[in-house]
């Protein structure tokens, strides 16, 4: 019950707030269609009246206008000095700051850059070097291997020269040693068979011996 | 009577062995002679001889009768001989064989003296040649000794060849 009756005020109210509203925009609807001159703008469109003012007012007013507009162009100028004296403070700390950032930006970047560079580096010399390592380990052992072949074949070669120059030595030592002997001993040598040999150099000895037989007796 | 030695004795120690078994069969032949004249009819062998003893008893046969007193002259002279030979060494390197032996001997008696004792030596040092020696007197035909009086000019010879 009490609720209805709250419900009737407030539609009530409702109906008296739609009211205004609707007899203000009414009154503004029509004064915007049809305007009307107020006495203020009356007054303001006559056409003004000449003033005339003593020459020692207008030198007064000129110099009071001017100091006034002197002291407020001065103060302007002042302000506008001190605000830009600020600004560019301002915008120095800015730009130091700002470029610090960038320098500090980029020298991050830069130093990233030349840590993935290094180690990119690194990792290359080190693959370099493991292929340095492994080519010098084969390289080695094809040397140590080709070393072992030509020293196999130089021995080879050496034990065979050896073998021919023995030979031609004992060749040329018997042919000496026999040269020799043939001429040492006479060529009717026979150094097997002494019979023959003997009885000649006893024979060509013979007055030797008979001499030394002759002396002892 | 001037003795000729075997050419089979050559040296002092064959000489001896000559003695010794003309000594034997001269014993032996005494005995025989002692038999026959007993006619005894056991008569005992000849001792075995050496060739060069039967050489000697037959050229002393040649020259005169064997008796028991020409057989005691024999050893008599054999004996003497023995005492003072002639001796000649010959120096050899390797062993002579019994052909050198006596063609060596031979060389010796027909040309030095005709009862000249050669003793052989070895000496394989020498390499071949000889070396005679006869009292006093060594003669040096050695090859060693040609070689190494030789031996300057071996550089030579190896040039040369």
């Amino acid at each position: 019950m009490m609720y209805s009756s709250f419900l009737q005020i407030a539609l009530l109210v409702t109906f008296f707030l739609i009211g205004a509203l609707s007899i203000t925009a009414i009154r503004h609807a029509y004064a915007h269609f049809r305007p009307q001159d107020s006495e203020g703008e009356r007054q303001h469109r006559m056409p003004p009246q000449p003033i005339e003012l003593p020459n020692e007012v207008k030198e007064l007013l000129l110099k009071s206008t001017q100091a006034k507009f002197h002291s407020i162009l001065n103060h302007s100028a002042a302000e506008l000095e001190y605000d830009l004296k600020t600004t560019v403070s301002k915008l120095n700390n800015r730009l130091d700051k700002l470029s610090s950032e960038i320098i500090n930006d980029e020298m991050k970047r830069y130093r990233m850059d030349l840590d993935k560079l290094r180690e990119q580096t690194e990792d290359n010399i080190n693959t370099a070097q493991t292929e340095i390592s492994e080519h010098q380990i084969e390289l080695k052992e094809k040397i140590n291997e080709k070393r072992i072949e030509l020293e196999a074949e130089l021995t080879k070669e050496m034990e065979a020269e050896k073998q021919v120059l023995v030979q031609r030595i004992d060749s040329k030592l018997s042919d000496a040693v026999a040269s020799f002997l043939i001429e040492t001993l006479g060529h009717n040598v026979d150094l097997g068979s002494q019979n023959a040999y003997l009885t000649a150099m006893l024979e060509e000895h013979k007055d030797e011996i008979i001499k030394g037989v002759t002396d002892e007796t | 009577m001037k003795l000729k030695l075997p050419v089979s004795v050559g040296s002092s120690q064959d000489l001896t062995a000559l003695i010794i078994e003309v000594r034997e069969y001269s014993r032996w032949f005494a005995h025989e002679s002692i038999k026959r004249q007993v006619d005894a009819k056991n008569a005992s062998p000849s001792p075995v001889l050496s060739a060069g003893t039967l050489e000697l008893l037959r050229d002393w046969k040649a020259t005169q009768q064997i008796t028991a007193q020409s057989l005691d002259e024999l050893i008599q002279l054999l004996e003497d001989f023995a005492k003072n030979p002639h001796t000649m060494t010959i120096t050899l390197a390797a062993a002579p064989n019994s052909t050198l032996k006596t063609s060596l001997v031979n060389w010796c008696r027909e040309n030095i003296a005709p009862s000249v004792l050669v003793s052989f030596k070895i000496n394989s040092n020498l390499l071949g040649g000889m070396v005679v020696q006869y009292g006093s007197h060594v003669f040096d035909w050695s090859f060693k000794r040609k070689i190494l009086e030789n031996r300057k000019n071996f550089a030579e010879v190896l040039r040369r060849v």
